[in-house]
C-alpha cells in the first residue's frame, strides 16, 4: 500500500522551511518612517538621484522605500504602521526565471537573489514579474553634481542607463565580513556587521542576520513565540527572506 | 490599357438575385473569368512598371519623411538619451513599444493564415492575395522587430540575446519566456520571407520576361535562372508544401509564446491559462482587419487590380473576420469570466479599473469595435462585400485590438500587489515611434508595389485552369479540380 | 562544356498553346524513340508530371528538409542538455530544474521547425541549381503560359523530330540555343 511517506512528500520545500542564509526582520511597530534607511541606502550603494520630475513620475531609485497606509475615508483617516519595502531576496524568485539574459540568477553561496549589471540589456521582465514592485531601473543617465561623485562607495559598481538594479542585502558587506572571518579562519559571526539601513535605523526597526542558525538573533525574532511576524505575499510561494513584524498600532 | 473590368464593377449590383448564368459566375469570380496569362501577366507587370505618377512620389517623399523623423530620429534620441523619454515607468515597466509588438506579430499573423492555412484548405478565393498577405507577414514583423529593440534599456547589447559561443560560454536562459520569443519570432520572420519568396520565384521569372534595362537586371538576378522546367516545379511546389503545412504550427507558437511573456508572469490579469489562443485568435482579429484594409487600398491604387480583387474576396474574407471576431469574444469572455470568479482581491481590482478607471473607456470602444461592430456589419454578404465598409471594419478592429493590447499592457500592468507603486503611464516618445512604425510599414508596401508583381499571376491562371461550370440538371454549378 | 555543345546540335525547343497538344506531342515523341531523359519541359504554370505522362520527377526537397529538422533538433539539444553544462559555474533561477523540460519543449519546436524551413529553402536552391545566371535553353513565351518542350536527342534524327512537332500543332519550332534569360 502506498503510503504518503512514499511519495515523498516532505521532500516538497514548504514556504514555512525554507530557511534561506541571510535574512532581516523588520517591526513596523517601532519605525517610525524617518526615510534614514533610504537615505543610508542611496549613499551606501550609489543609487542615483533622479530628481524631481522623474521621481514624481514613478521612478525614484530607491532601493528601499517607506510605505505609507491609511484606513477609512477622510476626514475619518488612521495612520497604518509604516512598512519598509525592498527586495525580499526570495528563495524562489519569481524575477530570476523571465531575464533572457541570465542577469538575475540565484546565488547558491549567499542564498540572494542577484542582479548581474553587466549582464543586463533591460527587457524589464523581472521588474514586471516582481509581485513586490523593488526593482528600479535606470531610465536615464542621472547626473550627479560635485562634489557628490567624491562620496561614491568603492565596494559598489556605479549603474549605468538601461540596466536594472535592486537591494542586494549589501552583499558587499557579506562579502567583506567573509572575507575577514575566512582570514581569521572562522565563520562570521552574528551582529558582525550589518547592512546600511539596520545601521541607520534610530529606532532599531531593521534587523539583519543569519537565518540558518537556531541561535541567532534575527532567527530568534522571526520564531519569538507565536510571534505576529509575517511575510509578505508567501501565498505566491516566493520564499521571501524578510520577516515583518506588526501588531497593528501605529 | 483597360481591360473592361469595370463592367464587372457596374453588374456587381444585382448579383444575388437567383439567375446563376454564366454570365453571372463569371462577373462574380475571378476563377470563373479567365483571361489569356500573356494578358494577366501584362495587366500585373503594367502596374509595376508604369512610370510612377507624382502622386506616387509624393507619398513617397511624405512617407519617407515621416520615417526620417518618427522613426529614425526618435530612435536615434531614444538611444542617445535612455529610454527615460519614453513614458515607461514603475508599475508600467513594459509600455506602448510592447503594445506594438504584440500589434504588430498579431498583423502578420494574417498573411501566414491567408496563404498558408487557406492554401493547406484549397480555399480559392486565397490565389489573387496570397502575395499582398505574405508581404504584409514579413513587413509586419520588421515593425515587431524594430518596436521590441526600441524597448530595451540597451538595445546594443540585443546580440546577448543570441545563442553564440562566447568566450564565458554563457548562454542565453532559455528558462525565459523572452528567450523564447526571440527564437520564435526569428524562426517565423525568417520562414516567412522564405514563403514569400518561393512563390514569388516564377513571377520574378515571368517579371524578367517582361521587362527591360535596369528593371530586367534585377528581376534576372531575384528570379535566380527560373525557367519552369518539371523539375524546378516539382522542387518548388514541394517546398511550398512543405512550408504551408509547417509555418502554421510556428505561427501559432509564436503568438502562443507572445502570450506566455505575460501569462507566465505572477500577475494579476496575466496569469491566465486560456491567454494562448486568446492571444492568436486575436492576432488573426487583427491581422484578416489589416488585410482587408491592405486588398481595398490595394484594389483602389494599384492599376488593373479590380480584375483581381473583386466583391468576392472581401465576402470571403468579410467571413472569416465575423467568425474570427465570435471566437475573439468567446476567448475574451472566456478569460474575463474566470478572472472575475476567481474572486481574487488584486484581480478584481484590476478588473474594476479596467472597467471604470480613468481608461474605462478604451476598454468599452474595445468590445464595441472588436465585436459590436463586426457582428452589425458583417452578417450582411451586400455590406461586407463592399471594399470601403469593410475595410473601415477592419481598421477599426485594428484600432479594437490595439486598445485590447494597450488594456493587457500599460494599464493592467498599473494594478499590482503593491498598491503603493499603483500610478498611472503616459507614453512619451512612444507616439513618433509608433507612427514611425505604421508609416513605415505602409511605405513598404507603396515601394514594394512598383518593384514586385503583387499577384501571384501563375497561381491565379492555375486556379482558373482548375475551375470550370458544370450542369446539374438544370442548375449550373462550380466545379474545382484537384490539380495537385 | 561550352565547346562539346556547340559542335552538335543543340537540339530543338518547340512551343505549343495548350495542355493537351503538349501531352499529345510527348507521347508521340516518345513513339519516335526519343526517350524521357531527352526531353524537357517548361512550363509557366505547375504542370504534373501526370499530366503530361511523364515519369515522375525527384525531388530532394523533403530529405533535406528531414535532414534539417534533425539538425534543428541537434542544435536544441544542444542548447539544451549541453551548453549549461559549460557555463563556468552552474546557474540557478529560482527554484526552477537546471535543465527544466517544458522550456525545453518550446526550444526543440521552434530549433527543429526553423532547422527544417532554412533547409527546405536551401533544398529547392540545390535541386534546381539556383541561382543560375548562365545562359539557358528557353523561350520567354513560356511566361505568357505557352508550354515548351526541348528535345536533346543524338539517336533520333533532328528532321523527324521537327517534322513531328510541325504535324502535332507546334506554334513554333527553333533550335535550343541557350541563351542569356
Amino acid at each position: 500500500m502506498t503510503t504518503l511517506s512514499d511519495l515523498k512528500i516532505s521532500e516538497v520545500k514548504l514556504a514555512a522551511e525554507e530557511g534561506g542564509k541571510w535574512g532581516m526582520v523588520i517591526d513596523q511597530d517601532i519605525c517610525t518612517g524617518c526615510q534614514a534607511c533610504v537615505a543610508a541606502c542611496s549613499m551606501e550603494n550609489n543609487i542615483p538621484f533622479v530628481g524631481e520630475e522623474d521621481s514624481g513620475y514613478g521612478r525614484a531609485m530607491h532601493w528601499i522605500r517607506i510605505e505609507r497606509f491609511w484606513e477609512g475615508e477622510y476626514p475619518e483617516v488612521k495612520m497604518t504602521n509604516q512598512q519598509p519595502m525592498m527586495c525580499q531576496q526570495c528563495g524562489s524568485a519569481p524575477c530570476e526565471p523571465v531575464c533572457p539574459a541570465f542577469a538575475t540568477v540565484h546565488s547558491q553561496a549567499e542564498e540572494l537573489n542577484l542582479q548581474v549589471y553587466n549582464r543586463c540589456v533591460g527587457t524589464r521582465y523581472c521588474a514586471n514579474n516582481c509581485p513586490y514592485q523593488v526593482r528600479t531601473f535606470n531610465w536615464r543617465d542621472y547626473e550627479r553634481p560635485e562634489p557628490l561623485p567624491n562620496q561614491f562607495n568603492p565596494d559598489v559598481t556605479v549603474r549605468r542607463r538601461g540596466v536594472m538594479e535592486k537591494c542586494t542585502f549589501c552583499i558587499q558587506r557579506i562579502h567583506k565580513a567573509n572575507d575577514k572571518a575566512k582570514s581569521e579562519g572562522r565563520e562570521v559571526m552574528d551582529g558582525e556587521f550589518t547592512t546600511a539601513c539596520a545601521q541607520a535605523c534610530p529606532s532599531n526597526a531593521i534587523t539583519f542576520g543569519r537565518v540558518d542558525k537556531k541561535d541567532t538573533l534575527v532567527y530568534n525574532m522571526m520564531h519569538h513565540g507565536q510571534s505576529h511576524g509575517k511575510k509578505h505575499l508567501e501565498e505566491l510561494g516566493t520564499l521571501p527572506n524578510i520577516t515583518y513584524l506588526n501588531g497593528g498600532g501605529a | 490599357m483597360t481591360y473592361g473590368k469595370k463592367e464587372t464593377e457596374k453588374k456587381q449590383e444585382h448579383h444575388d438575385h437567383h439567375g446563376h448564368t454564366e454570365e453571372h459566375f463569371k462577373e462574380k469570380h475571378l476563377m470563373l473569368d479567365p483571361l489569356p496569362r500573356g494578358v494577366m501577366n501584362d495587366m500585373v507587370m503594367e502596374a509595376v512598371t508604369e512610370k510612377p505618377s507624382w502622386k506616387w512620389w509624393t507619398t513617397v517623399f511624405v512617407l519617407s519623411a515621416v520615417v526620417v523623423y518618427c522613426l529614425i530620429y526618435s530612435w536615434y534620441r531614444l538611444i542617445a538619451e535612455g529610454v527615460g523619454i519614453a513614458g515607461v515607468n514603475r508599475p508600467s515597466y513594459w509600455g506602448i513599444f510592447l503594445v506594438n509588438t504584440v500589434f504588430w506579430i498579431g498583423i502578420s499573423h494574417a498573411g501566414t493564415f491567408i496563404s498558408a492555412i487557406l492554401r493547406v484548405f484549397k480555399a480559392e478565393f486565397r490565389r489573387p492575395f496570397t502575395r499582398v498577405a505574405e508581404l504584409m507577414t514579413t513587413f509586419g514583423l520588421v515593425q515587431a522587430g524594430f518596436s521590441i529593440f526600441m524597448h530595451m534599456g540597451r538595445v546594443w547589447l540585443a546580440y546577448w540575446l543570441m545563442p553564440y559561443p562566447n568566450q564565458r560560454m554563457l548562454w542565453p536562459n532559455f528558462h525565459s519566456p523572452l528567450s523564447w520569443d526571440l527564437l520564435a519570432i526569428t524562426t517565423y520572420l525568417l520562414s516567412s520571407t522564405m514563403y514569400l519568396f518561393l512563390p514569388l520565384i516564377p513571377d520574378l521569372a515571368m517579371a524578367r520576361d517582361k521587362t527591360t534595362g535596369w528593371r530586367k537586371n534585377f528581376y534576372r538576378i531575384l528570379a535566380l535562372g527560373f525557367r519552369g522546367t518539371e523539375g524546378e516545379w516539382t522542387h518548388l511546389r514541394n517546398a511550398m508544401n512543405i512550408f504551408a503545412f509547417a509555418i502554421i504550427p510556428v505561427m501559432f507558437s509564436v503568438h502562443t509564446i507572445v502570450s506566455w511573456d505575460f501569462a507566465a508572469a505572477t500577475r494579476p490579469g496575466w496569469n491566465s491559462t486560456i491567454f494562448g489562443p486568446y492571444f492568436v485568435i486575436g492576432a488573426l482579429h487583427s491581422g484578416m482587419g489589416a488585410a482587408v484594409v491592405v486588398l481595398a487600398a490595394v484594389r483602389k491604387f494599384i492599376k488593373n487590380m479590380d480584375y483581381f480583387i473583386r466583391a468576392e474576396h472581401f465576402d470571403a474574407i468579410g467571413k472569416l473576420m465575423l467568425i474570427i471576431s465570435m471566437g475573439w469574444a468567446y476567448f475574451f469572455f472566456n478569460d474575463y469570466m474566470v478572472q472575475w470568479y476567481g474572486g481574487d482581491k488584486w484581480t478584481k481590482q484590476l478588473l474594476h479599473f479596467h472597467e471604470a478607471g480613468p481608461l474605462g473607456w478604451m476598454w468599452f470602444a474595445m468590445l464595441i469595435v472588436n465585436i459590436a461592430i463586426p457582428w452589425a456589419i458583417l452578417w450582411n454578404p451586400k455590406w461586407r462585400s463592399t471594399p470601403w465598409l469593410v475595410s473601415t471594419v477592419g481598421i477599426l478592429i485594428n484600432v479594437g485590438m490595439w486598445f485590447e493590447r494597450y488594456i493587457i499592457i500599460p494599464i493592467s500592468l498599473t494594478i499590482n500587489r503593491m498598491p503603493f507603486t499603483w500610478r498611472m503611464y503616459t507614453p512619451g516618445i512612444e507616439i513618433p515611434l509608433g507612427i514611425g512604425t505604421l508609416v513605415l510599414f505602409i511605405l513598404l508596401y507603396v515601394i514594394f508595389s512598383k518593384l514586385i508583381p503583387m499577384i501571384p499571376v501563375w497561381e491565379v491562371q492555375e486556379g482558373q485552369m482548375a475551375h470550370q461550370l458544370k450542369k446539374f440538371g438544370r442548375e449550373t454549378v462550380v466545379q474545382v479540380s484537384e490539380l495537385e | 562544356m561550352a565547346e562539346s555543345k556547340s559542335k552538335k546540335s543543340p537540339g530543338v525547343l518547340a512551343v505549343f498553346g495548350d495542355l493537351e497538344p503538349t501531352a499529345d506531342a510527348i507521347e508521340q515523341l516518345r513513339k519516335l524513340g526519343v526517350s524521357d531523359d531527352c526531353m524537357n519541359i517548361v512550363s509557366g504554370v505547375p504542370v504534373t508530371e501526370a499530366m503530361f505522362g511523364r515519369p515522375k520527377q525527384w525531388s530532394n526537397v523533403p530529405r533535406v528538409a528531414m535532414g534539417g529538422a534533425i539538425l534543428g533538433f541537434s542544435a536544441a539539444a544542444f542548447l539544451a542538455f549541453i551548453a549549461p553544462y559549460w557555463y563556468p559555474y552552474p546557474i540557478q533561477v529560482s527554484t526552477q530544474a537546471y535543465v527544466p523540460w517544458p522550456p525545453t519543449f518550446v526550444l526543440f519546436f521552434e530549433l527543429t521547425m526553423l532547422g527544417m524551413l532554412l533547409s527546405t529553402f536551401l533544398a529547392v536552391f540545390l535541386d534546381s541549381f539556383f541561382p543560375n545566371y548562365r545562359p539557358m535553353q528557353y523561350v520567354p513565351e513560356v511566361s505568357d503560359g505557352k508550354y515548351a518542350i526541348i528535345v536533346d536527342c543524338d539517336h533520333v534524327p533532328e528532321s523527324k523530330v521537327k517534322d513531328l512537332l510541325k504535324k502535332l500543332g507546334a506554334e513554333s519550332i527553333k533550335p535550343a540555343e541557350a541563351k542569356q534569360l
